[in-house]
């Protein structure tokens, strides 16, 4: 009872909660002095786009440490409230640390401040999540690539953010990609985008779907670190949309015939 | 001399304490929690918003006594529940730990370090178990809680704290749908309040606080949630809707 007794009131910040609880997001490897080779983000494709009726998230399932695959069945698109998912590419550990320490931050504020947390709020939270983490990002054992997408419950709007390893926040109102296979796909998003059928923005969801289907498996085609599907394995790229309904992921027994139908042309 | 060193001063000393925090409580209104055949349901009437909590996942609260003593427990308890949530899982965040191990003791010596104000108030805790089970929880100022099996009250006047527990432990309440659980809670609320024996005790501290439901949604505010084991959020609490109350009131008045 002590921390709160001796409290006026509270921030609703569960990160300064944490800390004056003794937790440390970084170890103190930070004050190591700076690696020879900073090692960005690597192995993993995670990609967002608008669609019509909210924004499509998905990734890959495959973790990697350097040629070894150590993990077939990653999840790399996390809940973080009802309204926002955040897909990683980088040092799991950091992210999906990241990922915890965002959802407990987003549902302490709602809880003790009595309101859900403005969206400007979640986006600059994750944003001080990275800064914190740059000294570990720099000696490259922690770096972390997020894209955040949220509903704003205020506007109406999904919205999607990509960030630098250093906290900086960029939104996005087409498409975003992260990860070492992103470069295979970012130009078919962009082409689609342009001169497909339909915007992005306009397509129905089954398409979306599709499309998103078809980017991580050409991804995967051309990036030994970006996990294939497997069928047979019921093994599929995590599909999850976000739309004034708050978030929802395709379980399972749906993936099955999407990524059939996806696998076929037209 | 200080007290300390003559027992029947410091027994004299916590006895006039109970009183103190007993009178002050007095004019506390009620607030019933109840099972509902899709969870837990907690409601009460207060002049302005701030009876009802979420707390966790699973877990929400309802709060009597002075606000900035019901807010320093619930920020409390909110600290603990996020802080084990993170450390190990939401899965290990359970009220029974939470009182056990944190609120109860603290409370407990907070009452009896008789240089210090003691906290007035009375918290009613519900959560759904894994199974979607109810459990129900009571705590006293002086940090003595205890569990009720099918639900329960808490209000200033013993009386009508006694006799609603007593009647919500003859109501089937988990057998109901959230609407009934609402119209027959809200009645409780009501006929609970006229179980006290002189006008003067049904409004305490406040003569012009509603003795009727009637009375009740036109000057106060109708404050109530549920934890319901059909959502598909890691959240169960939800908050009744205006939608919702305006359906109560037309059933109940």
């Amino acid at each position: 009872m002590k921390s709160s007794q001796d409290r006026i009131q509270s921030s609703g910040d569960f990160f300064d909660l944490l800390q004056r609880s003794g937790y440390r997001l970084h170890s103190h490897l930070e004050n190591a002095g700076a690696g020879e080779r900073t090692i960005l983000p690597q192995a993993t494709t995670v990609l967002a786009f608008h669609y019509k009726d909210g924004v499509l998230m998905a990734g890959d399932r495959r973790a990697t440490a350097g040629n070894s695959i150590m993990y077939e069945r990653c999840e790399k698109v996390i809940p973080i409230d009802d309204y926002s998912l955040m897909a990683i590419a980088g040092v799991p550990a950091t992210a999906f640390e990241m990922a915890r320490i965002l959802s407990h931050n987003f549902e302490y504020f709602r809880r003790s401040q009595m309101q859900p947390m403005s969206t400007e709020g979640k986006i600059r939270a994750l944003s001080k999540l990275l800064k914190d983490n740059v000294g570990m990002a720099l000696q490259g054992v922690g770096a972390v690539s997020p894209i955040l997408t949220t509903y704003d419950l205020r506007t109406q709007k999904p919205l999607i953010y990509f960030y630098d390893i250093l906290g900086a926040e960029f939104q996005v109102n087409t498409h975003s990609a992260t990860g070492s296979g992103s470069p295979m796909i970012r130009g078919i998003m962009e082409h689609e985008n342009l001169w497909g059928k339909k915007p992005l923005a306009e397509l129905s969801e089954m398409d979306a779907i599709k499309l998103a289907i078809r980017l991580l498996q050409t991804a995967a085609q051309f990036d030994s670190a970006t996990g294939h599907a497997r069928p047979k394995d019921k093994l599929f790229p995590v599909i999850a949309k976000v739309t004034k309904d708050g978030y929802h992921f395709f379980p399972e027994k749906e993936m099955t015939e999407l990524f059939k139908k996806s696998m076929s042309r037209g | 001399m200080s007290m300390f060193e003559e027992p029947f001063r410091w027994m004299e000393a916590i006895s006039t304490r109970h009183s103190y925090v007993r009178e002050k409580l007095q004019s506390g209104q009620p607030v019933i929690a109840v099972p509902y055949q899709d969870g837990a349901l907690i409601l009460s009437f207060s002049p302005q918003p701030g009876k009802i909590f979420e707390v966790y996942d699973r877990i929400a609260m309802g709060g009597m006594g002075h606000p900035a003593d019901v807010e320093r427990l619930r920020m409390t308890l909110l600290d603990m529940a996020h802080l084990e949530g993170f450390n190990r899982s939401s899965q290990d965040v359970n009220i029974a730990r939470m009182l056990q191990f944190g609120i109860a003791p603290s409370l407990k010596q907070n009452f009896e370090e008789i240089m210090r104000a003691p906290y007035l108030i009375k918290l009613l805790l519900l959560e759904l178990d894994r199974n979607g089970h109810p459990n129900f929880f009571r705590l006293n100022y002086d940090g003595y809680w205890e569990t009720l099996k099918n639900g329960g009250a808490i209000a200033g006047d013993e009386k009508v704290m006694a006799w609603i527990d007593k009647k919500i432990e003859e109501t089937p309440f988990a057998t109901f749908p959230l609407e009934k659980a609402l119209v027959k809670a809200c009645k409780l609320w009501q006929e609970g309040k006229q179980q006290a024996v002189s006008d003067e005790d049904k409004n305490g501290d406040d003569p012009a606080a509603p003795i009727t439901l009637k009375e009740a949604f036109e000057k106060w505010t109708l404050e109530a949630g549920v934890l319901c084991a059909q959502t598909k959020r890691k959240s169960i609490y939800r908050k009744i809707d205006a939608g919702e109350i305006e359906k109560l009131k037309t059933a109940v008045l």
